[in-house]
Formats: structure tokens, sequence, C-alpha cells
């Protein structure tokens, strides 16, 4: 838990959930796992609040109970975490991609699950069946078994999960079930179409909660208890895989980017979140399961396959000889290679083209003296120098020395510039943090500037609406629409813009934060204790 | 008979001297041995041998060998004020390098040439360069030996002053460089990309030899001097590092996946400093202010 991490922890807690909420949970992040009598005494709030708020943070996955540290039959703790927060920041990230795979009805049922955070199967169909007949043309509806299919295969894919069920005050809580029924889609009864809501129409909304009561009365869909939620990390590891199939697509082509393609959709299930390489495929398989689009012999299969593993970038790696090759994914590797460019990237956008072939230059040779990297790199020594010292000051490069005597004197150590690739790029997530929380206070702020404008502007468009609806003239819209100004529109169009860019630099700053955070986690995985 | 041969022996050392003086200058180009004995032909050999050296070593005249004999001539005052105050050794050390020429030579090979030992060569040498005689060259291969080479203009010669100009890297030369061999390199790749070929022939047929960027390089002639092979191989290594090359050449970059520098806080100088409810924050940050109104 960083200073940046809780900040940004808390403004996002603040945006989605409120002041009550981003109290009690900044409290549980900084103060570790607490039971409930510490969190009243300590944030002053009032039992039900905190009551609320802890429910609030436990139905959306932020937050996990336990039974207490000290043996059974002490009080329940709670514990929260700032990567279980932080995914909020990823949830248009998560829509999208939802989006992408399984159209408009995936889309909002991933909307619907982000935002309820547990829900059953049947309701969630109900209300996004309800949703897309809005949108649909007049006379139009959405049936629920297109959702209902939509919903299962999703589930399928392992992208909907269902939450742990509670037994009893004894068990423990863990935030990733992985119990045999975790991926079964129960089986319900849910027959019927989206309803269309209407304004306006008094008549028809009797008629239609009258309807909506009865419905509930006669049919329990049969899945009472069973709640869904989202499957956090197998979007991070469909993430992950989009993030190496399109850095293959740039560095060689598009074939061999579908062939690693291929090769992560058929280790999608079998190979371990954590895993450093997926399972080995043979190239037989592989042949077998390619697109059928791609119409690539044999051979020349091959020989794209020889190539991956010559890359420098170490994609691919061959495991042994058995069933024309044994070919695997280095996952753990890409990962590293990826978050290094990323590191390239953010010296050289800082500090110039210059020294980032310095930087480049030492992750190459590990260790070197200022005299060896004037000479490598070809840079004037005055130069080279001040770049050195810019990286230093700037804690991207570091300094070893190794003395030649016991006593370290200058004149006799030798003195090497390294840089290390896994606290660099921790250093760095923490600079993302912070970018992020900038970018959120920014748009609050500007938010809150105008806000007497934006009022304002709200107010009109209500008037306009409601003077659309009962059929008034079009001199009278026309005057409504006077009491804006020109400048004031002016105004709100430069504040629509601004909110926009901001939004998007957010999720841009979060594929970078995406990338290292995996890369960070891989490698803690993966190393030897 | 016998009164003239009485004369000739009683001819003054000093009249020959000076005798030999006002012929030099009157032919400033300088005289030969016939000269002088065309002017005195009652002079006997040993008599003129003796005067000439006593002026030698005065320093009054100068030898010179041309092809047809020994020339002596009249030495110029200033070329005398030059050395004026200079002892012999330096006298000799001055000759040793002006007969290196241009080339320049190395302090061991003076060292070998004169016979004095090392301490004091290096005092003269270090006496001739405070006079401004001579001057001293580093070069970036070898960087512990000290080149002279005589103050006036200097050769560019390809073994010792490839990559330096007073100690430094030439920046624009290393940069005009980088950038060719770059543009060969991809050139070559596109190439190899449309001839649409199998892929194991379209990669190999990217690659370039340093040989083949070498060659291209030399047909290119922007550069006076001539590079070696292990010129065009540093110049390789930095494109390596700058990540544009591989080693096995693939023209594109690889793929950055996002960065944090959309926005102004990636750039920013006082990163460190800002805080909300401070001087710096964000939301009265001016960067940002700019770059939304962008």
């Amino acid at each position: 838990m960083t200073s940046q991490g809780v900040r940004l922890c808390s403004l996002l807690l603040r945006e989605h959930f409120g002041e009550v909420v981003e109290k009690v949970g900044t409290h549980l992040l900084r103060g570790g796992a607490q039971n409930l009598r510490t969190i009243i005494h300590e944030t002053g709030i009032s039992l039900d609040l905190v009551k609320k708020s802890l429910c609030v943070l436990v139905q959306h996955g932020a937050c996990v109970f336990s039974s207490g540290r000290k043996g059974p039959g002490s009080p329940t703790e709670y514990r929260t975490s700032c990567d279980w927060i932080l995914r909020i920041l990823r949830y248009p990230r998560y829509i999208y991609t939802a989006k992408t795979l399984y159209g408009d009805t995936g889309e909002l049922i991933i909307e619907e699950l982000l935002q309820r955070g547990h829900l059953t199967m049947s309701s969630t169909v109900k209300t996004v069946a309800d949703r897309l007949t809005q949108n649909m043309e007049e006379g139009c509806c959405m049936d629920y078994n297109e959702v209902s299919s939509a919903f299962a295969k999703l589930v399928e894919t392992h992208f909907l999960q269902r939450c742990p069920s509670m037994v009893g005050p004894g068990t423990t809580a863990s935030a990733t079930p992985s119990f045999p029924d975790c991926y079964k889609v129960p089986h319900i009864t849910l027959v019927g179409r989206g309803k269309r809501q209407l304004c306006g129409e008094d008549g028809e909304d009797q008629r239609n909660t009258k309807k909506a009561k009865t419905d509930s009365q006669v049919s329990t869909h049969g899945d009472e208890g069973i709640c869904w939620q989202v499957n956090f990390e197998r979007f991070h590891l469909h993430f992950r895989d989009q993030a190496i199939i399109s850095a293959v697509a740039n560095k060689l082509d598009q074939t061999s980017s579908e062939i690693v393609r291929t090769m992560l959709r058929m280790s999608e299930v079998t190979t371990s979140p954590t895993a450093a390489y997926t399972k080995p495929l043979s190239a037989n398989e592989i042949f077998r399961s390619l697109p059928t689009s791609y119409n690539i012999p044999r051979p020349i299969l091959d020989q794209y396959l020889t190539l991956l593993v010559d890359d420098p970038m170490e994609f691919v790696g061959k495991s042994g000889e058995s069933g024309g090759g044994m070919y695997v994914v280095n996952l753990h590797r890409a990962l590293a290679n990826l978050a290094r460019a990323t590191l390239e990237s953010v010296v050289q956008e800082r500090f110039g083209s210059r020294s980032a072939r310095i930087f480049r230059l030492l992750l190459r040779k590990r260790h070197l003296e200022q005299k060896q990297v004037e000479d490598f790199a070809m840079i004037p020594a005055k130069e080279a120098k001040d770049m050195l010292y810019t990286l230093l000051s700037e804690n991207l490069v570091q300094l070893q020395e190794i003395p030649k005597t016991p006593d370290f004197a200058p004149s006799r150590t030798f003195y090497l510039y390294t840089v290390n690739q896994l606290p660099t790029a921790r250093m760095l997530l923490q600079n993302c943090y912070k970018t992020v929380g900038n970018l959120i206070e920014r748009r609050l702020f500007e938010s809150k500037e105008s806000k007497r404008l934006l009022e304002k502007s709200q107010r009109i468009e209500a008037i306009l609406a409601s003077l659309q609806a009962s059929g008034a003239e079009p001199e009278q819209l026309t005057e409504v629409e006077e009491m804006i100004t020109a400048t004031e529109k002016q105004q709100l169009e430069a504040l629509r813009l601004h909110i926009n860019k901001l939004d998007s630099a957010e999720n841009q700053v979060d594929e970078s934060i995406f990338l290292i955070e995996s890369y960070v986690t891989s490698t803690a995985s993966t190393m030897i204790v | 008979t016998c009164l003239w041969k009485k004369e000739t022996n009683t001819l003054d050392v000093a009249e020959v001297e000076s005798r030999i003086k006002a012929l030099c200058q009157q032919f400033p180009h300088g005289i030969t041995d016939q000269v002088i004995q065309n002017d005195m032909p009652h002079l006997e050999p040993q008599q003129r041998a003796m005067a000439i050296n006593k002026l030698l070593s005065l320093g009054q005249l100068d030898l010179l060998r041309n092809s047809s004999g020994l020339l002596y001539r009249m030495k110029d005052i200033q070329s005398t004020s030059k050395m004026k105050g200079s002892d012999n050794q330096e006298k000799l050390v001055y000759q040793v390098i002006e007969d290196a020429g241009n080339k320049g030579i190395w302090s061991r090979d003076i060292r070998f040439k004169s016979n004095l030992p090392l301490t004091e060569v290096n005092k003269i040498l270090k006496n001739l360069e405070s006079k401004k005689l001579i001057k001293a060259v580093k070069s970036v291969a070898v960087s512990f030996k000290i080149l002279n080479v005589k103050m006036q203009r200097c050769e560019v010669s390809p073994l010792t002053r490839r990559w330096t100009f007073d100690q430094d890297f030439e920046s624009e030369f290393v940069e005009v460089l980088n950038q060719q061999c770059f543009k060969f390199l991809q050139s070559k790749a596109e190439a190899a990309r449309d001839n649409k070929q199998s892929p194991m022939v379209q990669r190999n047929s990217s690659f370039a030899t340093s040989h083949e960027v070498w060659k291209y390089i030399c047909e290119l002639g922007i550069s006076k001097v001539d590079l070696s092979m292990d010129d065009i191989e540093t110049i390789l290594n930095t494109l390596i590092y700058d990540g544009k090359v591989e080693m096995t050449v693939i023209a594109a970059k690889e793929g950055t996946v996002g960065s944090v520098d959309g926005t102004p806080c990636g750039l920013c100088p006082v990163f460190d400093d800002c805080h909300e409810g401070g001087e710096i924050s964000p939301s009265n940050c001016i960067y940002m202010a700019e770059w939304l109104d962008f």
C-alpha cells in the first residue's frame, strides 16, 4: 500500500461510491485487517453507515472478510487491497473488450454486473433485455433467450463466474474462488421478452407494475441464491494476450501474430494464470487449429515457427522435437520485454533519444564504466556525462562501487553504472498512479469550477424537453434556447472537450499501469526464493 | 713566383670567413664549394674546410645538401632568433619533428631518433609546446600516446584522427553516418518485404552484412576520410542501442504498447513537488491547462 496507491484508491472510491465509503475504504487500506468495532471507533462513523459501506465494498469485490486471527469466536475481520480497488479504473476497458468479443449484448451484461457487483442470472438477463429493447426500433423486442445464450457464452469462456456461497461464520472467503461449480450455468426457466419503458402514460405504468408483480409471484426462475460476478483475472489474461499479439504483429508480420494468437487461444484454459510458459504445443496441433482463412502450407508454418523462435524478443520457444516440434509461448519473457519497451519509451519521451540510447546500452550491457558508456554510445564525453548524471538524479540509473582497496578511496575504486529493471519498473508504476490521481483531480476541479454553468444548462434542457413534449411552438423553444448565451455555449463546449481528453488520458495511462503491474507480479511469482 | 706563394700562405682565417660570408650574401640561395674555390683559387681545401666549420659552429651558416653537392647558406636572422635561448638538444628535437613533416611523430620515436632519455625529451617537448612551436594531438584510438605535430596545418590521417577533432567526437559526422546506415538497412528491408516470397527468404534477404553497409557508405562518398569495417561496426552498434536495428535486421520498431506520456505529467519537471492543496497541484497546473486547450 504505497502512498500514491492509497491516494488513487480513495479518489476512485469517492467518485464511485461516495465519501463515507471512501473513508471506510481508506482506513482499511492504511490499517490492514480490522474488525468492525475498530473501524467504528477510529473513523468515528456511525454503526449502520459503516455496515452499509462494508456491504458495498464486499458486493463489489473490493473487500473480503474472514474470521479473526485470535481464533474461532473472535470477531470477523475485514481486509482490502489496493489491487482490488484499482480495478475500478479499468472498468471501461472490460466493457469495451466484452463489446468486441460478444457484441452489444455482452457489453451490457458486463456493464450491469460491474455496476451491481453481484447479481443473479435471471435479473441480469431481464435488465439487459429491457435496456436493449429501449434502444431498438418501435415494435421490436429483445428475446430473453438471446441474452441468456450470450450470458452462457460468457460463462463458458470463464469471463463470468459464480460468487462463492457463504456457508457460515466459520468459513474463510477468498477473493478468487475456484470451486467445481464455478462455471456451471444453472438451468433457469426464463421465458419472455424485454419490456419497453414508456414514459408519460400513467395508465400503462400501472398495468405494467401489476403485471410485473404477478410475474414475480408466478415464476421463481430456479436460480435463487446463485449470484454471478465478473472474473477479473480472466480479463487480465485476455489483455495480456492482446498485448503480446499486437507486439508480435508490430515486430514481425500479421501471419506470425495469427500463429501466436492461435497458440494462446489453445492454451487459454490449460495454463494457470501465473505460469511463465504455456503448455507445450506440437506443430501438428497448431497446424490443425489455425483459422481456415489463413491457407498456410505446412512447411511455411514450420518456417514461421522457426523465425519466431529465433527472434531476439523470445516470444516463442522450442521445448522439444516430438510431434513435429513442441513450442511454448514465453509469457514471462514477453511481459518483461514489453515492460522494458515501456521504460525505454518513457526515458525517450522525457530526456531525448540520446539519453534513451545510453539507457538501452546499460540495459543490454548491465554494468559499464563512464568511459565505456561514452565509447559505446558514441556521444561526446561532456554530453554523455551530463546525461548520465541527469538519469542518476532521477533514479533511473544506479551507481555500483567496486573497490580495489578496503578503504573506498575514490581514486582506487571502480564506479559502474547499471540499470535494474524491476525496481525501476516499480518506481515508474508509482509515477503512473500519481499521474492518474492528478488527472482525476483536475477533472473534478474543472467540473466544480463550472458547476453553476452546468446546472444552468441542465435546467434549460429540462425546460426544453417538457416544452417539446407538451407541443410548444418553435418561437417558445428558440426563446428558451437563447437563455444560454453564445459565450456560455462556448465554455460548455470547451469544458466537454477538456473532460473527454482527461478521461481518455486516464485510460491510456491505465494501459501502461496494466503492463507494468503484470510484469511485476509475474516476476514476483517466478522468482526463485 | 716565390713571392706569390708567400702571399697566399699568409691569408688570414678571418678574412676567409668574411669573404665566404660576403659570397653567401651575394648568393642568397646558397653557394657550393665550387663557388668558393672560384672566388679564392689560392685557398687550400683544408683552410676552406676549417673556415666553413667555424662558421657552422657559430651558427652563422646553414649546411644543406642538394643534388650536386653541399650548399652553404646564410642563416636566416629570424630563424636564429626563433631558436635563441634554446639549447642544442631542443634544436635537435625540433629538427627531428620538422623532418617528420605533416604526419607527426610519436614521442617514443623522437626519443629513438635523438637518443635522449625520456625525462629530457618530455621536458623539451613541454618547452617547445609553450613556445608554440609544436602541438600535441590526442588520438581516440590510443589515447595515452602523445602525438606531436607542427603548428601549421594538420593532415587528417585515417589512422589517428578518424573520430576526433580537438579531442572530442565529431558528433555531427557520427549522426550523419548513423542516419545513412539506417536508411540503407530500411530500404533493404522494404525491398525484401515487397518480394513476397516465403518468410525465411524475406528475412534472409533483409539482412545486410556489415561488409555491404561499408561498401555502400564508401560509395556514397559522404566522408572525405576512408572508413574501415570496424568503424562501420561501431556505428551499427549505436543503431542497435537506439533500438532501431538489430543484429538481424528488422526495420520496424517493436510495438510500444501504451505510453504514460500522452499526459503532461510524464514530462513535468516539478512532478515530485505536485500535491493537492499545495502551491503546485493538478488544479492549478499550467502544463495541464495548455495541454487541454491544445
